[in-house]
């Protein structure tokens, strides 16, 4: 377990997500890296429902439910800025004993998937959202297993990222900038996908019409 | 009747003497006559005093009557001469009766009253016959008072005896039960019916074997109580399943593999002395333990034999009958045996004489006993309570694994578990790989002398790896030659060797890399051993070269070379050793002392006297000195000038 980023590349001039995700893998096993399997990373959105909501006129909050190869066995659960709770696999079972409360929208089901890399100590997942069935966007996922403290090894991250991401590489993750010198979690890795996937979600929203493959 | 025919008449008197009894045989035993004594005896017995007491009263009574009829007895003798005629005859004749009578009575009376004429004794005529029968009556009562005294005592006899009976039983009894409490504080036992059955199986330490491994206890309380009560007896005995009985062991051992296969599988069954039972442990103890045993060997082996086949490797595992057989390294074979020896006594001998014991390796049957038993205690705490009732079961880091977000790492290396076969495998290979290394060392060691090896093993080793620290010294020259100083750690499947500078070099399991390695540092310890020396003599040195590019290719390593030159720079000594070549020692004169360099036409002054000479060289084995430091120390003062 290392420090993560994840960012979101967008399509290169021209490309379908498809080709723009083969550039970005071609490049990575130019450089050397290995190809490890694949990965997914998915979140559903749960409204949270109930008598409290109206009450107190709050438009009610939203909770995501993710799950991740990397964490096999773990459910993470989130609001929006607040915390993250991590649970066994029970807590899907518990979801649905807590429909009254939290009701599950299906429609804004969100996945990535793609394949995992490595090189060195580096792990690189490569992955195309989808939402419902077209795809939306691609994320890359960068792991820096020896490492735990994120402020030790942003600048080394952000060089082995522009070497196959190029300009696109991203700048300091807020997750990052928060906790400079604690230790990272698997937790702040599901925070990153989280408003990555939302900040798709609503850009999709506002252009209307979503992205053909 | 005088007319009639006479007929004869006899009479006898009826018995002159009185028949007392008939005898059986008809004889007849007389009654003896009675003598006069006797006769009056017995007729005065016959006399009813009682009622002569009457009588006597009457005559007192009738005495003044006498007197009164005494005067009508005088006039009536007149008239006793006509008794027929007299009417008061027979009043008459009463009187005179009753007179007679009165006399005798007043004579007997005086006869009693004065004791002068007669003395009067209690009549002892009977007392002959009560007491011959009073002897026999008090034979009768002795004799049957002793019957019931007898009587008595016999049955309190047999009322002590029957109760020593019943204590010894009840004593028998007392220590079935102290033994069976006993029994009860090392195993587990339940009642089922009239039956007590044991548990030896190691289920509840957290063993998934399915053997039954029940034993049943029995009373052996009915004993012959003539019969001497053997020396190790015991009111209680245990029933073992058959299958259990006898002793067991796995004999783990590495050979050379065996061209012939034909001997696979074969029984290698030796009788080993049955450990001697601990002084006060009861029998059945023992006998529980060897059983237990023998199922704890059962249970290891076929977990191996189901790992063996399950396991793919690349030289695949054979499990013939109670053997294993793998291959940890080429032409090396590790087996694994399960013998069993029941009591039976034809199996010992047979298979006794082939067997020699000095290839079990002992280690590694203990280490299989102490890896069985980490499993038992792995499955065991998998099931440890108390558990959240929400979470899955399993172990308790599995158990974390989604709350703590473990990643897919840290997953599988809990999940990874090694077999039982794997890991001894592993330990094999490396006990086999550190014997060899010892082997190897050791012979280096005892076959060069010149630069002395030293092996130092660490003493706390792990089961897959231990070091040993090797220095190559010259002897004599210990403080100064300490260049070569190895560490080897000895792994599984290679040798990491890490000198003292830091360079890490990996050996394999080869024989022949260690031994070649070894003998490269030696030749290069002689040169480097000369290096110093020439430090410590204050010679300079000039060139060194551990890999020496130049002069003939060694088989192992490379020579090293090195030139030093004395103090003030006229000789100068050159030495190459190489591990194959051996060494070889070569000075340079300064050109003025040699004699052969032919006079230069072109160097005619005598400054180029200075330069340097032609190269000779020692005739090594000719030097004086036990080694190559000694030698070399020798040359370095003979060309040094005083």
């Amino acid at each position: 377990m290392g420090v993560t980023c994840v960012t979101q590349v967008p399509l290169a001039e021209g490309k379908s997500i498809q080709q723009t995700v083969e550039i970005l893998t071609r490049k990575l096993e130019q450089l050397g890296a290995e190809k490890q399997g694949t990965f997914y990373v998915d979140c559903e959105t749960y409204h949270t429902a109930g008598t409290n909501v109206g009450s107190t006129g709050q438009s009610g909050k939203l909770l995501y439910i993710m799950h991740c190869s990397e964490y096999p066995l773990s459910t993470f659960a989130l609001f929006e800025n607040g915390p993250c709770l991590v649970a066994d696999q029970n807590l899907d079972v518990m979801m649905i004993k807590l429909k009254g409360f939290f009701q599950n929208a299906k429609a804004n089901k969100m996945e990535t998937r793609g394949t995992r890399y490595q090189y060195c100590d580096f792990l690189v997942k490569i992955g195309t959202v989808t939402m419902g069935q077209s795809g939306r966007g691609i994320s890359v996922e960068v792991d820096y297993c020896p490492c735990a403290v994120p402020g030790d090894c942003w600048n080394l991250m952000v060089e082995f990222m522009q070497s196959f991401m190029g300009s696109h590489a991203p700048t300091v993750p807020p997750v990052f900038s928060s906790k400079h010198d604690a230790l990272y979690t698997p937790a702040d890795t599901m925070v990153q996908y989280m408003e990555l996937l939302n900040k798709i979600r609503k850009h999709q929203q506002g252009t209307v019409t979503g992205m053909r493959l | 009747m005088s007319g009639g025919p006479a007929v004869q008449i006899s009479i006898e008197s009826s018995a002159e003497k009185q028949i007392q009894e008939v005898g059986l045989d008809g004889s007849e035993t007389y009654v003896q006559p009675l003598s006069m004594s006797q006769n009056l005896a017995r007729l005065a017995q016959r006399i009813d005093f009682g009622q002569d007491s009457d009588e006597e009263e009457n005559g007192e009574r009738s005495l003044p009557r006498e007197n009164d009829w005494g005067d009508q007895d005088e006039e009536e003798g007149l008239v006793k001469f006509q008794p027929s005629l007299w009417p008061w005859d027979s009043v008459r004749n009463h009187l005179r009766g009753t007179l007679t009578e009165m006399c005798v009575l007043h004579d007997v009376l005086t006869l009693v009253k004065d004791k002068r004429y007669m003395h009067l004794d209690p009549v002892s005529q009977e007392s002959i016959a009560p007491k011959q029968s009073q002897h026999g009556l008090l034979l009768v009562s002795k004799r049957k008072s002793l019957f019931s005294a007898a009587q008595i005592l016999l049955k309190g006899g047999e009322r002590l005896s029957k109760s020593v009976a019943e204590n010894q039983e009840n004593k028998r009894q007392r220590d079935f039960n102290s033994e069976l409490l006993r029994l009860r504080q090392h195993w587990k036992l339940r009642k089922l019916g009239d039956k007590i059955l044991g548990d030896l199986s190691y289920r509840s330490a957290g063993s998934l074997f399915p053997h039954q491994g029940t034993f049943e206890v029995i009373k052996n309380t009915d004993i012959d109580l003539d019969k001497k009560i053997p020396e190790d007896y015991c009111p209680l005995d245990v029933q073992i399943p058959s299958d259990l009985e006898g002793s067991a062991y796995l004999k783990v051992s590495i050979q050379k593999q065996s061209s012939d296969i034909g001997d696979l599988g074969t029984v290698n069954l030796f009788k080993r002395p049955l450990p001697k039972t601990k002084p006060g442990t009861p029998h059945w103890q023992s006998k529980l333990e060897a059983a237990q045993n023998v199922l704890l060997c059962k249970e290891i082996f076929a977990q191996l034999s189901r790992e063996a086949v399950q396991i793919k490797s690349q030289i695949p595992h054979i499990v013939v009958k109670n053997q294993i057989i793998s291959q940890p390294f080429p032409g090396l074979q590790l087996s694994i045996s399960f013998c069993h020896s029941t009591n039976d006594k034809k199996s010992q001998k047979s298979s006794s004489d082939k067997m020699n014991p000095e290839d079990h390796l002992y280690v590694l049957e203990h280490n299989l006993h102490q890896l069985i038993r980490e499993f038992h205690k792995q499955t065991l705490s998998n099931i440890v309570m108390p558990h959240p009732a929400s979470a899955p079961f399993g172990h308790k880091r599995m158990r974390l694994a989604g709350p703590q977000a473990f990643d897919r790492n840290e997953i599988n290396t809990m999940q990874q578990s090694e077999g039982l076969l794997e890991k001894i495998i592993k330990q094999a290979k490396h006990i086999f790989l550190r014997s060899r290394t010892a082997r190897t060392i050791d012979s280096l060691a005892s076959r060069i002398e010149d630069p002395q090896i030293q092996a130092h093993w660490s003493s706390i080793n792990d089961v897959y790896e231990s070091s040993v620290k090797v220095l190559i010294t010259s002897q004599g020259y210990e403080q100064i030659c300490k260049s070569i100083q190895l560490q080897l750690n000895i792994g599984v499947d290679q040798i990491r060797v890490v000198h003292r500078d830091g360079r890490v070099i990996t050996l394999s399991h080869q024989e022949q890399e260690l031994q070649d390695f070894l003998l490269s540092q030696m030749s290069q310890h002689q040169v480097l051993a000369v290096q110093q020396l020439a430090k410590v003599m204050g010679w300079h040195v000039l060139s060194f070269s551990n890999h020496v590019g130049l002069g003939p290719v060694e088989s192992i390593g490379n020579a090293s070379s090195i030139t030093v030159a004395s103090p003030n720079g006229d000789y100068t000594v050159s030495v190459r050793n190489g591990p194959e070549s051996g060494s070889k020692v070569m000075v340079q004169f300064p050109r003025c002392q040699s004699k052969e360099v032919p006079k230069s036409d072109v160097l005619q002054d005598n400054k180029w006297t200075h330069l340097r000479g032609p190269f000779k060289e020692v005739q090594w084995n000719k030097m004086e000195g036990r080694n190559f430091v000694y030698k070399m120390e020798l040359l370095m003062a003979a060309l040094t000038p005083c």
